[in-house]
Formats: C-alpha cells, sequence, structure tokens
C-alpha cells in the first residue's frame, strides 16, 4: 500500500502534462487510467472526481415544467430546456440551475452520470398546484411547489431541498431502501446528506464551516424556524411557542415510533434520519475537510452495498467496513464513522466497546502516521487537481 | 356539513404535524360558498371513491403529502383520503378551495 502511495507521488508532473497533451487520444486516456487505478488505495473516489471528463457522457439534460398552480403533471407546459434561453419566472431558473448544480455534484464528486448513472434527464415541475408547501419525488421528477407565503416560501429557494429531492432519485436507482420505518428513515437521511453535501460543494464550505442545516430557506421570516432539519443538531432546527419543537432525534434512546401509515410518516421517515443525519455529520466533522471527500464518499459507497431493506445498524456496519475498504483497518477515517455511530447509540457488530477505545488509544499513539499519511493523501488531491487543470487547457485547446 | 382537513407527510412531516386540522362549517358560510362546497364535496366523493377501489395501493413517494377530507353531515361521517401522486381532479379542485378559504379567514 504503502509503494502505491510512493508511486502516486513521484510521479513527475511534466510525463503527465506531456502524456496527456499527447495527440494520440488513446495516450491521454491512459495517462488518466493510470492516475485512476494507482490512486485506488485512498481516496479512489475523490481522485476520480478531479476527472470529471472520464465518467460516462451523458445527456442529463434539464427540462423545467410549469404546473401553472394545478396539480396536473401532463398539462404542465414547458418552462426551460437546457439549450433554451433563460426565463422571466425566477423560480423556473432556480430550479434549472439548482438542477444543473446537483447534476455537476454527482458527475463530478461521485463520476455518477445523473439520477441513474446512465444520464437521466432531469425534469422538474415548478408551481405544483395551490399555495403548495412541499416539494417530493414521484419516481420520474421532482415537483415543488411556492410555498403558502405565510409559513412556507418558495421551494425553489433551497438548493438543499432540490438537491433532497434529486438525491431520492438516485437512491431509489441504487438500492431502492423502501420508503418506511428505519429503511425508510435512511433513505431521508441520505437525501439530507446529499442535500448538505451539494451546498457545501457550491459554497465551497468544510465540514466545519457549514451550518448542515436543510431547508434554511424554507420556513418565511415570519416564522421564528431555522430550517426544516438540522444534521447537526436534529432536534433543534426550530422552537417556537405557536408550531412547537423539532421533534428529530439524535440518539436511538429517542428513537421515534410511529404507525407505518401516511398519518404516521411512514413510521416517522422524517423524524428517525435524524439520527443517521447526525452520524453523517459526527463523522465529517471528526475527519475534517469537505465533507463529500471522505464522509460522502463513505456513505455512498455503503449505499450503493445496502439493499431495499437496511436497518440503521446494517447501514452503520456497511459504512464501517467501506472506511475499512476505502482507507485502511484501523484508519482515522474509519475511527471516526466508529465514533459516530456510537455517539448517536449504534455499536458497529463485532466491534466491542472495549476494542473500539483501544483502537482510539492506538490510533492516538500513531498520531505522526496520520499526520504522514494525511499528508499525501492531500499530495495526491493537489496533483489530481493539476492534471484537472491540464486536462482543462487540452480539451480547450483541442 | 362540516368539512375538517388533515394534513399529512412532505418534506416538512413534523412541522406539519403539530398544525391544527382546518375546519369548515357550512353553516356559517355565505349561501353561495355553502353550495360551493356542498357541489365540490359532492364531485370529490365518488372520484376518490374510485381511486381507492384501483387494485394497486397508491405508491410511496418519497416527501410527498397526503390529505385527508372528512366530511360530517347528518350523523353521517366520511373520510376521503388522497395523496400528491394520485389526486383526482375533483379532489384536488376541493383541497384547493379549502385552502384558498383558510388562507382568507
Amino acid at each position: 500500500m504503502t509503494s502505491d502511495f510512493r508511486h502516486q507521488c513521484i510521479t513527475p508532473p511534466y510525463l503527465l502534462e506531456r502524456a496527456l497533451r499527447s495527440d494520440d487520444r488513446e495516450v491521454r486516456q491512459a495517462a488518466l487510467n493510470t492516475m485512476l487505478t494507482t490512486a485506488h488505495l485512498r481516496g479512489e473516489r475523490a481522485v476520480r472526481a478531479a476527472f470529471p471528463g472520464v465518467a460516462t457522457p451523458g445527456n442529463a439534460r434539464r427540462t423545467i415544467y410549469d404546473c401553472r398552480n394545478t396539480t396536473s403533471l401532463p398539462f404542465a407546459v414547458l418552462a426551460r430546456s437546457e439549450d433554451g434561453p433563460e426565463s422571466t419566472d425566477a423560480s423556473v431558473n432556480r430550479a434549472f440551475d439548482m438542477l444543473g448544480k446537483t447534476r455537476d455534484f454527482f458527475q463530478q464528486v461521485f463520476a455518477r452520470n445523473s439520477i441513474d448513472g446512465h444520464g437521466m434527464r432531469l425534469n422538474g415541475y415548478v408551481h405544483y398546484g395551490h399555495e403548495f408547501a412541499n416539494a417530493f419525488w414521484d419516481g420520474r421528477e421532482m415537483v415543488f411547489g411556492d410555498g403558502d407565503g405565510r409559513l412556507f416560501s418558495d421551494l425553489t429557494g433551497s438548493i438543499s431541498v432540490i438537491a433532497h429531492e434529486l438525491g431520492h432519485g438516485v437512491t431509489e436507482h441504487t438500492t431502492g431502501l423502501e420508503y418506511h420505518n428505519q429503511s425508510g428513515a435512511l433513505n431521508e437521511s441520505m437525501s439530507d446528506v446529499f442535500g448538505a453535501m451539494v451546498e457545501q460543494w457550491t459554497l465551497g464550505q468544510t465540514a466545519e464551516q457549514a451550518d448542515w442545516l436543510i431547508g434554511r430557506e424554507v420556513f418565511t421570516p415570519q416564522i421564528e424556524a431555522d430550517a426544516l432539519r438540522s444534521m447537526k443538531a436534529p432536534g433543534h432546527a426550530w422552537n417556537t411557542e405557536k408550531y412547537g419543537k423539532d421533534p428529530q432525534p439524535d440518539h436511538m434512546s429517542k428513537y421515534v415510533n410511529m404507525p407505518d401509515t401516511y398519518e404516521g410518516d411512514w413510521g416517522a421517515v422524517h423524524y428517525n434520519s435524524g439520527i443517521p443525519n447526525k452520524a453523517f455529520y459526527l463523522t465529517a466533522a471528526t475527519i475534517g475537510g469537505y465533507s463529500w471527500e471522505a464522509a460522502g464518499l463513505i456513505w455512498f459507497e455503503a449505499l450503493k452495498a445496502s439493499n431495499s431493506e437496511t436497518r440503521f445498524q446494517e447501514f452503520a456496519d456497511t459504512t464501517y467496513r467501506k472506511a475499512g475498504e476505502l482507507y485502511e483497518a484501523g484508519s482515522a477515517e474509519q475511527m471516526a464513522v466508529l465514533g459516530a455511530w456510537q455517539e448517536v447509540g449504534i455499536s458497529i457488530t463485532g466491534v466491542s466497546a472495549g476494542l473500539a477505545r483501544a483502537r482510539n488509544r492506538t490510533a492516538g499513539r500513531n498520531g505522526d502516521a496520520t499526520a504522514a499519511v494525511r499528508a499525501l493523501t492531500a499530495q495526491v488531491q493537489e496533483l489530481s487537481r493539476d492534471v484537472a487543470a491540464l486536462k482543462g487547457r487540452v480539451t480547450a485547446g483541442g | 356539513m362540516r368539512v375538517t382537513l388533515s394534513t399529512h407527510g412532505g418534506l416538512a412531516a413534523p412541522f406539519l404535524a403539530g398544525l391544527p386540522p382546518d375546519v369548515v362549517d357550512t353553516h356559517a358560510l355565505p349561501e353561495s360558498a355553502a353550495a360551493e362546497l356542498s357541489r365540490l364535496v359532492a364531485a370529490a366523493v365518488p372520484a376518490t371513491a374510485a381511486t381507492a377501489g384501483a387494485p394497486e395501493p397508491p405508491r410511496r413517494a418519497p416527501d410527498a403529502m397526503s390529505y385527508s377530507i372528512t366530511v360530517e353531515q347528518g350523523g353521517h361521517s366520511s373520510v376521503l383520503v388522497q395523496s400528491d401522486t394520485d389526486m383526482s381532479p375533483e379532489f384536488a379542485a376541493l383541497l384547493r378551495w379549502l385552502k384558498e378559504h383558510v388562507a382568507r379567514e
């Protein structure tokens, strides 16, 4: 593993530069492929993300439709297409731009071509219904309401909400987590994870700089509520005299049991998502840096390795296993995952609390080694960014 | 006639759960408004029943809201339930009227 690193770090930049400028397309591709295969050890996806051109080109074309305040999607009118002119309607343009940013995020960070990985068209419907204070994913498209103007604002005003809805599509096309009870809460949580990452990615924020709020723009100024949810502090996104307090749990001991009916929010999926949300926040904050680089990678790989009935425990175990595979067993990243789930009341299967403590101590003793690994990773990432820049120049020039 | 609207689920499900249902009583309405509400209810009941009788239960669309409209009249009560993804035009018209009425109050 060390040799991989050495190989990666001593690759002379001028050789890569020359290879990437080659007239031979195969040579250029081979140079990129070399970078990708040698980067398998750590941050594989983070490195791949630096080469957006490597991903399968697809359409992922955006089309925004205006429902004209009806609840009929078939009768909605075309408002803006991928190559069409800007609309005079701000909601249309916001949905168009934010779906574009979300699409770019999945492409550049996870090398995923749209919702289904194959360039699926992104259809957004705005001005749905009368004063519709909601947004949803119906299995094919994303639908956004205008809000009622009293409690809720226009839902297209929030990139975390737009990415949340597109995220439901991604989850549906990866694991199809059933939308009830724990699998439903995980489905909800993954959408919040995507929502937070897309927002942080567009703002260039680190885990520490971000506020980790979902739907910060959703409530009108008249409502004393910060956001729909807080991933950093579930249960504290709003606390008002008139509308009560955010009921999201941040620990398994506070798990909310509600019936698996529409009245029971399909088993409290929008409540219990607070538990895995907090685990993701803690993982990202402990690892440090950008949430999408390590924590996001671990979570996305764990999502892809899950199935439609995955519950919290299994998902937590999978994130721990993926952290070990992507980084290494006992790495700072894997320890961050372990600690995060422990803090929300979920112990990783097969890892006793005593062992976890011992590993933490070991990790502490190996502080110098961890720092060295971090520095090497940073070098790899910097190099990959250089290559991406070079490739951009080559593309622009050729 | 008394018509009660409860909204469930959606992106802001926990927030909505704290809100009281909206209640409209035709006795408190001007005659024309009461007649309009009765007409909308009369249209929505058979349309909703037709949807409810469909062989497949409605798909659980992430973040879709569900609406339950309870109609009480002459000691009889019936409940109409539809969601964002399976709403009949008649139910949508009744829902819109109720929301507009509540907003005006």
